[in-house]
């Protein structure tokens, strides 16, 4: 049976009106109802919506240009003491401390980027580590400017001022409508991205650098910007994170945590499909607080769990899905493979 | 120039056993292209297995428990030394099981599924020891402290620098001297060359992840009286192995242990100015050397680039 | 004046010295030949050539202007288009979208976020009639890397065509092929002359001496003999190699 990859062709052209697409915005509108019905709680939320903005935008990266970074916890983290510095720097503002948190992401993104774009593989994974501890190494010696090993504590979470509306976020629940915003732009917008010319030019790229780089394509520019963009979305996550902890702490930016970045979006699925990583990273989440909730050793479980994927089903939760579905497919209408054969 | 001889020192047997743990590393990348992420937590097994030997716990009271409790601590101590890395070879060649659906595969999956074996031994440790820092035992002879030139040394850093170098050397001697050895390097380079040869490439295999994890796991019964054990010190081992062998070049034996010493070396004076900052000079030594030299000081082209 | 020309180039790697001194020329239009052993320098003279390696001496002109040192996708750019030995295709996709990749068309608007690749009917069209070329239009939305081999080296072709070069080289296309695909290859390379200028890297000889208007000898990484078809017929080498002796 023929496996999905990434860049099979989108089924309605590059339209964001997708049934998955739809059942993500409409999980995403509702989950305040239903999230403590179901025995979770309303951070949770907040947290799994953080990590999807930074999952997906990692993705672009990892999955659709194929370029293996395993210090990409640098970047949230790089942004949530932006965020953080921000607010207690300069002024209180979120518009501000967000801009703040994506510029000096994506700086840094661009800095490290510059030395990293023309390699590929394991000297660039390898790369991305020396950088990634080199960042988290900084925030725990720079006691002045970032706390140290306790981290910046007592970020506020500013109001939402958009024209003469002015609006609270302080509690949870008001948070959760801010991030679950920004995460449907975040979706729609890269989901635009992927498919647009300069999305599948990415995905030639992993999928062939050389033929792409002797058809005309400037690949180093691409890797560059690519990893920027993929920095400035973690920078955006990093300042929403801040604001949901109301502090920047070191330890998103440990190799660990770089390495769960990869772990989720894998588990997920990200190298065959767009939704991978929000499989990854809603499994990862649910598992810690429900495995978490029965046993303190979940990590454990967890990690059984990744190693019987990666041996049994390396294309993760979204190549499951979609073998299932085929299966139930073939089941109602034995022959029916749709396959796109027009000109 | 004179004060910084104490440093050098340091750095230099820093070095020695950063190149002690890199070498079980280095041995699997260079053979079978695959990054093992569990080498750290193969190291931290081990010490954890050399140090429930030498104590005997879980022998109990039987009979057996007692009499090998009044052995002499030397004694229990250098069985422990043989069996934690034995029980970690073991562990290593069911991990090579695992890993075989992934050959063929992109060298990510290797390195994915090594990366969630570590988690599983990490929370195994957990499960098993406990969260707290532990101890390793060493024999009297090599505790204590020694005095050259004024400055006081550590016996045992000069013991464990020793025991590096002659891992070093035995490991050296074995890749070059025997044919096995040159069976591996024939499997690093042409695996076609070894079934020509008429040998068993997943035997191979088998044993050659098997020698990493046993070294990793000696390294770790090495280092687990300068280091102290935690379950979570596989991630600290973990690093400067990577960095090592990305500074020496993949797959090359020597460019590691060149690597090593040049990392212990910089760590060791960095030391000496700014000892909050001394571990970031080997993250700078990195992107110094890979920055002007992609493959490192010795490497070759691997297929673990693409 | 000769549309590409190559003077005294020099490559070496480390201690290995690949090319000598190569010197090649040409002429619009024109389908060039490039034999000699294996190892003699024939690939790495179009790794040179096409920007994949800078030479170490020497200068590459195209249409006039010094391409020497220039990246690959500059010179690809400039319209200088290339096949390879080793098949290079995206293969995780269809084979239309590999050539939809390599059109001008597409790269030119390859910023713009609000396109879409598989609704553009004009790009579509265009690729098309790129794949009719080498007899592929009709499996156009099937994977590239389900091909049979012989359409993969078609495909290949179609790659290389797409970015409408002004010259084609082409690295031992028939690599592969049977006697069959071979013949239908010759079909397609004489048809294809009308509108590109084509270098062509080739082992098969008769394949070579058919197609073949001028003819580069290359051997230790020199040039050691430049000619048409016929006179080279009495080379020494080319001679040998003839009879069979070296493949």
């Amino acid at each position: 049976m023929r496996m999905i990859t990434l860049s099979d062709i989108p089924a309605r052209g590059g339209s964001p009106m997708t049934p998955a697409m739809a059942l993500f915005m409409l999980a995403l509108a509702t989950a305040p109802f239903w999230l403590p019905a179901v025995g979770l709680y309303q951070y949770l939320g907040i947290e799994v919506a953080i990590w999807l903005i930074f999952a997906l935008g990692f993705n672009l990266l990892f999955g659709y240009i194929g370029l293996h970074s395993f210090g990409h916890g640098a970047y949230l983290g790089i942004g949530a003491y932006a965020f953080g510095l921000f607010q207690q720097e300069i002024m209180v503002s979120l518009w501000g401390g967000l801009l703040a948190a994506i510029l000096a992401a994506s700086l840094a993104g661009a800095v490290v980027g510059a030395f990293l774009s023309h390699r590929r593989g394991i000297y660039y994974a390898l790369m991305t580590i020396g950088f990634g501890q080199i960042v988290w190494f900084c925030a725990i010696k720079l006691h002045g400017v970032t706390g140290g090993e306790d981290g910046l504590l007592g970020i506020p979470r500013p109001d939402l001022v958009v024209g003469p509306i002015r609006y609270s976020l302080a509690d949870n629940y008001s948070l959760y409508w801010f991030v679950a915003a920004i995460l449907a732009l975040v979706v729609v917008a890269l989901w635009r991205l992927v498919n647009a010319p300069f999305g599948r030019v990415l995905q030639a790229i992993r999928q062939n650098e050389t033929r792409a780089r002797f058809v005309g394509y400037n690949v180093w520019l691409i890797k560059w910007l690519t990893f920027i963009l993929s920095t400035a979305f973690a920078g955006l996550a990093g300042g929403l994170f801040s604001m949901a902890q109301e502090g920047a702490y070191p330890d998103v930016m440990s190799l660990h945590q770089s390495g769960l970045i990869v772990m989720m979006v894998l588990v997920g699925g990200g190298l065959v499909s767009f939704w991978g990583p929000v499989l990854g990273v809603i499994l990862y989440f649910v598992a810690r607080d429900i495995i978490g909730g029965v046993t303190e050793t979940w990590l454990l479980w967890f990690g059984l769990m990744f190693v019987i994927m990666v041996i049994t089903r390396p294309e993760g939760l979204a190549g499951l899905l979609h073998v299932v579905g085929a299966r139930l497919r073939k089941k109602s209408a034995p022959g029916a493979v749709p396959v796109r054969k027009e000109a | 120039m004179i004060e910084l001889i104490p440093h050098i020192v340091n750095g230099l047997t820093l070095g020695l056993l950063f190149a002690l743990i890199a070498l079980g590393f280095t041995l699997i990348v260079g053979v079978m292209e695959v990054i093992n992420l569990a080498h750290g937590a193969l190291f931290a097994l081990g010490a954890y297995l050399a140090m429930t030997t030498i104590g005997g716990d879980w022998f109990g009271s039987s009979e057996f428990g007692v009499w090998w409790r009044e052995l002499p601590l030397s004694t229990r101590y250098a069985l422990g030394v043989v069996a934690g890395p034995l029980l970690a070879a073991s562990v290593g060649m069911v991990l090579e099981l695992c890993l075989r659906p992934t050959y063929g595969k992109p060298p990510l999956y290797g390195l994915l599924l090594t990366f969630g074996a570590a988690l599983v031994i990490e929370e195994l440790i957990r499960l098993i020891w406990g969260t707290g820092e532990q101890s390793l035992a060493v024999p009297r002879a090599l505790n204590g402290a020694f005095f050259m030139g004024g400055l006081i040394f550590s016996t045992y850093k000069f013991f464990a620098a020793g025991f590096a170098i002659v891992a070093i050397g035995l490991v050296w001697l074995f890749l070059e001297r025997t044919p096995y050895g040159a069976t591996i390097k024939a499997g690093a380079h042409d695996s076609e060359m070894v079934r020509a040869l008429g040998y068993d490439l997943s035997k191979l295999r088998l044993l050659v992840f098997g020698f990493g994890a046993a070294l990793a796991a000696l390294a770790g019964v090495v280092m687990a009286p300068i280091w102290g054990l935690r379950p979570h010190i596989g991630i600290d081992v973990i690093i400067p192995a990577f960095l090592i062998i990305v500074i020496g070049g993949v797959g090359s034996f020597w460019g590691a242990v060149l690597a090593a010493l040049l990392v212990g070396l910089s760590v060791g004076i960095t030391g000496a100015y700014a000892p909050a900052w001394s571990m970031l000079s080997m993250y700078l030594l990195l992107i110094a050397i890979v920055g002007f030299r992609s493959r490192g000081l010795l490497g070759r082209k691997s297929a673990l680039e693409n | 004046m000769a549309l590409f020309v190559a003077e005294n180039l020099r490559k070496r790697f480390g201690a290995r010295v690949v090319l000598e001194n190569i010197s090649l020329s040409i002429e619009e239009g024109s389908v060039h030949g490039i034999m000699g052993p294996n190892g003699a320098g024939k690939t790495t003279c179009f790794h040179v050539l096409t920007g994949h390696h800078r030479p170490d001496g020497g200068r590459i002109t195209f249409d006039g202007r010094d391409i020497t040192g220039k990246k690959p996708h500059q010179i690809a750019r400039l319209g200088v288009s290339r096949s390879f030995q080793i098949m290079n295709l995206f293969d995780d996709t269809v084979v239309i979208e590999n050539v939809i990749l390599a059109l001008k068309q597409f790269r030119r608007n390859g910023m713009n976020l609000l396109r879409d690749v598989f609704s553009d009917t004009k790009l579509i069209d265009q690729a098309i009639d790129v794949l009719d070329q080498v007899g592929l239009a009709h499996r156009a939305w099937e994977k590239a890397a389900e091909l049979p081999y012989g359409e993969r080296r078609a495909l290949e072709i179609a790659v290389a065509l797409a970015p409408e070069p002004r010259i084609v080289f082409l690295d031992e296309p028939t690599s592969g092929l049977g006697t069959e695909a071979t013949r239908a290859l010759a079909v397609l390379i004489r048809k294809l002359r009308a509108r590109y200028t084509i270098v062509l890297i080739e082992h098969d000889m008769r394949f070579l001496f058919d197609l073949a208007d001028r003819i580069s000898v290359i051997h230790w990484g020199q040039v050691i003999d430049e000619n048409t078809p016929d006179e080279l017929q009495s080379n020494k080498w080319v001679a040998r190699s003839a009879l069979g002796e070296v493949a």
